[in-house]
This record gives structure tokens, sequence and C-alpha cells, in this order.
């Protein structure tokens, strides 16, 4: 009946029964589902934002509407996001009362020589930049035939280039922006899948069925199993996300980058897996060394203190400290794949980075089997790490 | 047969099992008796394997017990829950499936146990749903899987009325039958009493009595009741035996003395009518008692 090979999968189990009870929980589906919600609200906001177009409505006297008219046709193609609409009005007066009576942004009049738009504030800037080029244009031409000349002619060899050594800044500023979401994925599923971890471990603990258990198989696989169960389903979690965020990204302009964004992803899965072990090692711990739920605060805090540093450490170090922290375990599993989204990383760096990262994750792994066998079978209180680790079995 | 001999568990400076011996042979109920922290559980849980032993063995079938052994018994801890929030057909089955059986073989034998205990339409339900002593049912299934070649239970029975008690009893006894050695930790002594085969005192960490309830009672130095016809006093002054209690024409007498007895019935048939003459057995309570004072 009790043979090697059922020995063997013991530990899958476990797993199978960790991942079903927890899919299969209702605040699981619940929160994963609203997750995904506001992954997909936040890039369709962000794309309405992108596309949305401004109308603005420009209000010309007779001897003003054929500059008017001039900025209205031009206005699109100085800013892709403004559609300006011409109303003709007759004199000065009328034009007053249509911009406090707010049936026009703004009156666009000679004075002088010159000209002058009047708007009741300074809200609409994107019609002020669109009318300051159109009507220089104009005007620069008027002024260039009357000397003979043409604008190009004018403006020959004024204009300066730009060629950037280290990247665009836009590039610069999507790496930074999806190395935050990075850094804060990781964050957020490390906690909430560790927490959830160390209560399963507690809620065993405490009702003993972990004596039952650990009368039918090695504790160490009731903890492997436990482990891998959890990181499966932080991984799958974390796969909908990216692969939602992804999608959702080529429905935006900055489709251009999802192609680019691909292999970081995968890195940081990669880093993740192996981060992700690490801890969940030490949640399981923590959770062991808990008698009830009430003792798991003080228990893991050491952890809740190293996942703060690796959120902040992730999201401000730059420079030289970055590039140490990329190979530091378990810190390396966030600031690698942030470096390796802004660029620059030599093809060897991610694999040492994360030979090391799975390094510690083994030696967390052994360390962690024996604090948790040890903590787990003893009741009544808090176990210390030193009790745990000096314990008889 | 389950034999533990000279176990020893110590706490830093407290020892909590001092060289306990016993054993529970196949097919006999053997209750486990003591106040609290006498041991019992610690005894239990070294049986079990969950908790290290300091010095002593466990032996099985006349080997030193294996995790494999140990997998294929029973057990019951004391402070029990199954998981709470998960169904209790499921986590039968987990459980029974971490024990070795195949899980459609698992599922069978759990609705098969559900149903006897009147529970089989409830498997879908989560266990913290279920009364205390469904809980309790619950419980006792889990540790009857899938079929157990020993039986480890600590305080099985309490929080049952008696009806569970019952159905729970009837369910051990199959297993008895089948020579499944059962050993069962208990403070309810009049429940002890009726159901064990045997029985095994623990005290502050030692065992202070083994064996079965009649060599128990008839373990101690024998004790008579007499009831004359006339006034008793006299009996103050035979030899090899001393009097215990004495009102009016009774007396209770234990033995110093091999024989003693003889002279007394002898002596008091010269001396007139005897009513009674009887051994007295002291009751499980006394003996227990006795021994943990």
């Amino acid at each position: 009946m009790s043979t090697a090979h059922d020995r063997e999968r013991a530990w899958l189990l476990v797993t199978r029964r960790e991942v079903v009870s927890r899919i299969t929980d209702k605040s699981f589906l619940i929160g994963t589902v609203l997750m995904v919600a506001m992954i997909v609200g936040f890039i369709g906001f962000t794309a309405w934002q992108e596309e949305r177009t401004d109308e603005a409505t420009l209000g010309a006297t007779p001897e003003a509407v054929a500059m008017a008219q001039a900025v209205a046709d031009a206005a699109p193609q100085v800013d892709d996001k403004l559609e300006v609409r011409l109303v003709e009005l007759d004199d000065d007066a009328a034009a007053r009362a249509a911009l406090e009576a707010d049936e026009v942004d703004a009156w666009l009049h000679p004075v002088d020589g010159d000209w002058q738009l009047t708007s009741e504030s300074s809200e609409q800037d994107s019609l002020t930049a669109a009318t300051r080029v159109v009507v220089r244009q104009q005007v620069l031409a008027d002024n260039a035939a009357r000397v003979g000349s043409t604008v190009e002619e004018l403006e020959a060899g004024s204009t300066v280039g730009t060629e950037f050594l280290r990247g665009d800044a836009e590039r610069a500023a999507v790496a930074e922006a999806v190395g935050f979401v990075f850094v804060f994925l990781f964050y957020f599923a490390a906690l909430v899948f560790g927490m959830q971890l160390a209560s399963s471990v507690i809620e065993e603990k405490q009702s003993r069925i972990v004596e039952i258990i650990a009368a039918a198989i090695p504790l160490r696989h009731l903890l492997a199993g436990k482990v891998l169960g959890n990181t499966a389903l932080a991984l799958i979690q974390l796969l909908v996300y990216l692969a939602v965020g992804l999608v959702g990204l080529t429905f935006t302009p900055y489709k251009s980058y999802v192609p680019a964004l691909s292999g970081p992803a995968a890195w940081f899965l990669a880093f993740f897996l192996a981060g992700f072990v690490a801890l969940a090692c030490l949640w399981a711990v923590a959770g062991s060394l808990a008698s009830r739920t009430e003792d798991l605060q003080a228990t893991s805090t050491p952890l809740t203190m190293l996942m703060l540093v690796m959120f902040f450490g992730g999201l401000s170090l730059d420079g030289r400290g970055q590039v140490i922290a990329s190979f530091v375990p378990p810190v390396s599993a966030v600031v690698m794949p942030k470096r390796i989204l802004a660029g620059g990383v030599d093809w060897w760096e991610p694999l040492a980075a994360l030979g090391l990262l799975a390094a510690f994750a083994l030696a967390t792994v052994w360390v962690g089997e024996r604090l948790y066998r040890r903590a787990l079978l003893q009741t009544g209180g808090r176990v210390s790490l030193r009790q745990a680790w000096s314990a008889a079995e | 047969m389950l034999e533990i001999r000279e176990l020893t568990r110590r706490f830093g400076e407290h020892t909590a099992v001092d060289r306990v011996s016993f054993e529970v042979p196949a097919g006999l109920m053997t209750g486990f008796v003591g106040g609290n922290g006498a041991g019992k559980t610690t005894t239990m849980r070294m049986v079990m394997g969950v908790l290290g032993i300091d010095e002593g063995e466990v032996r099985w079938r006349d080997q030193p017990i294996t995790r494999l052994d140990r997998r294929s018994f029973g057990y019951m801890p004391e402070e029990r829950g199954l998981y709470p929030k998960q169904p209790i057909l499921d986590q039968l089955v987990y459980v029974a499936q971490l024990k070795g059986m195949g899980r459609v073989e698992a599922r069978t034998r759990v609705q098969e146990l559900l149903e006897r205990f009147g529970l089989g339409e409830r498997g879908k339900d989560h266990l913290e749903k279920l009364s205390l002593g469904n809980q309790q049912r619950v419980q006792i299934i889990a540790s009857v899987l899938p079929k157990p070649a020993a039986l480890v239970l600590d305080e099985p029975f309490s929080g049952l009325d008696p009806a569970a008690v019952d159905s729970m009893v009837d369910l051990l006894r199959e297993h008895t039958r089948d020579g499944v050695p059962v050993l069962f930790s208990s403070h309810q002594l009049d429940l002890v009493e009726r159901l064990c085969d045997r029985l095994v005192v623990l005290a502050h960490g030692r065992r202070v009595a083994a064996g079965t309830v009649t060599e128990l009672r008839d373990a101690g130095v024998p004790r008579f009741r007499l009831v004359l016809g006339g006034d008793a006093g006299w009996v103050r002054n035979e030899r090899g035996l001393d009097v215990l209690d004495l009102d009016g024409p009774t007396a209770l007498v234990e033995v110093r003395e091999v024989g003693a007895e003889q002279h007394l019935v002898a002596e008091a048939t010269r001396r007139g009518d005897v009513h009674e003459f009887v051994r007295v057995r002291p009751a499980l309570s006394e003996i227990y008692r006795e021994a943990t004072a």
C-alpha cells in the first residue's frame, strides 16, 4: 500500500490542495478579477487621455477672419490633439460679449499692427500655442514675400537637430514606468502570497492537522508542496496581469514598445520565480514560529521589513548602488529586471544575478526547511528562531 | 502489538515522560489515563513520531517502528481540527491520499464512512459549519483512513454525546475485532472502565499502573468485609489484619499476612452468625486516585 512511489508524490498532493483550495476561494477570485479590471481601466484611461482631442472655439471680427481661418485650418498640424472652430463676430463689443457668455474660448484681433489673443483666463494653453505658431508663420511668409524672399530661405541653417547617446527620453520614461510596475507587482505578489502561505501554515499548526500530516508524510514534502503551490499561484496570477497589461498596451499609442518589453518581462518572471521561492520558505518559517494567527504580526516583522527594503531599494536605487544591488539577493530580484528594462546591461549580468538568486533560494530552502520542521510541532506560544534552530526533533 | 519501551522526553529541565513502558496488544483496547500534564499526549506524540524521542524506543510487530509503519496508523491529535474552511469530503480524501490511498478508492471509502455516521449528505459542507459532535465524527473518520494497522487516539470521546460515543465505540470494536491494537487516552474513568480491555495509568510522567481492569483491582492488598450477627469489636485483636473501618457488626479489613482472612472467618463462625464475608475490590477511580496521588 505504501510504496516509495507514493512518498515521492506526497508533495504533489500538497501542491494540488494548495492550488485547488485557493482558486476555489471566492476572495482570491474576486481579488484577481478586480486587479485585472484595474489594469484594464488604467490602460484604457491612459489611451483615452492620449487620443482625446481638445475642441476650441476661436472668435474673430471681420478684419481678423482671414487670419483666424488660417489658425483653424493649420491647428491640427501644429497640435494633433487640437481642433479649432471659427466663430465670426460682428465687432469688438460682440466679441467681448461672446467671450463673457462662453460662446467662444478666445478672441483674435489685430492691435497696433500686432495680433492679440484675448481669453477669460489662461486655460486655453494649446489654443494659444497653436495660434502663436500659425500667426508667426503667416506674418513671416507675408514679410518674406515683401522683401522678395521665402520663409525657407530666411530660416535656412537655423535648425538645431538632436541626437541621444543614451536613448531617447520617452523610452527612458517608459522604462521607468514599467520598472515601477515590475517592482510593485513583485512586492504585491510576494506580500499577498507570502502572508497567505504563512497563515495557512498557522492554520495547520493551530488545528493540529499538521500532526496528522506529519505522521503520514515527511514535513519536507509538506513545505515543498506549500511553497510550490503558492509559487505556482503567484506566477499564474502574475502571468495574467502581465498578459493583460501587454495586450492592453497594444491598444495605446505605446504599442511600439510592446516587443521591446516582452524580453524584460520574461526576465522579470524568471527573477520573480527564484525570488519568490526564496521568500516563500521564509514566510513558511514565519508561520511555523507562530502558534496562533495573532502571533504572525510579530514573527513576520523581519520579513515585512525585508520586503519594504526591497520595494524602496528597487524604486530608488540608481547609479553604482543600483548596479551592486542588482547582484545582491534577494533585492536583485527586483533591481536587475529594472536595469534590464533601462538597457545597457551586458548579457552575462542577468545570468549571474539569476544564478546568485537561485543559490540564495536554495540556501533559504535548506535553512527554512530545518526551522520549519522544528518549529512546526512545537506548541504553546511563539517559538524564537534560536529555539527553532537548536531544538531537538 | 505496539510496544513502548523506556520512553523518555525532556523539555529543558522538565522531564515530561520518564522511562515509560507498556504494551498495546493486538485486538485489545488499551486505555491511557492520567491527570493533566501526566505525559499522555507527549507519549502519544512520540509514538506517532511527531515529537522526537530523547531515550527509549517504540516497537511495532517486534521491530523498531519506521515512518512507513506510522503512516499506516490512525491518529487523532489532542486539540483536533482539520481544515475549518474546506469541504469535509475533500479534506478526508486528501488525508487518505497522503496516507497512500488512490483518489478514487479514497472517495469511495470516505463516502461510505460519512454515510455510516449520518453525514453522507454533508460532504460539500465546510467543517466549521458542522456541529461539534459532527466535527468529532469527521475527525474519527480521518483517523480510520485507510484501514489503520493501529489506532492512537488522544481524548477521542471528549465532547461527544452518549449516542456518538456508542457509534464511535462500535467503529473501534470493529477494528479490534480485526486484530488492530487501539490506544486511547481519556479523563472519563467510567468510560475507560466500560470500554477498555487494558489500562495504563500515568502520573507525573511515570507509569504508575498497568494491566487489565481486573488485574488492577486485584493488585492491591486484599480487603474483605465481614458482617456479623453481633458486635465486631473483637476483630481488632486478630493477627495479620489491619482494620480499616469498624461499625457495629460490620468490619472492613485489609489482609497483611497470607491466610489471616481464613482464621478470621473461622473465628467469626466460632463466635456466632456470619451474615456476610466478601472480598472488596476498589473501584477504578479509587485505584486511580491512589496511584496518581
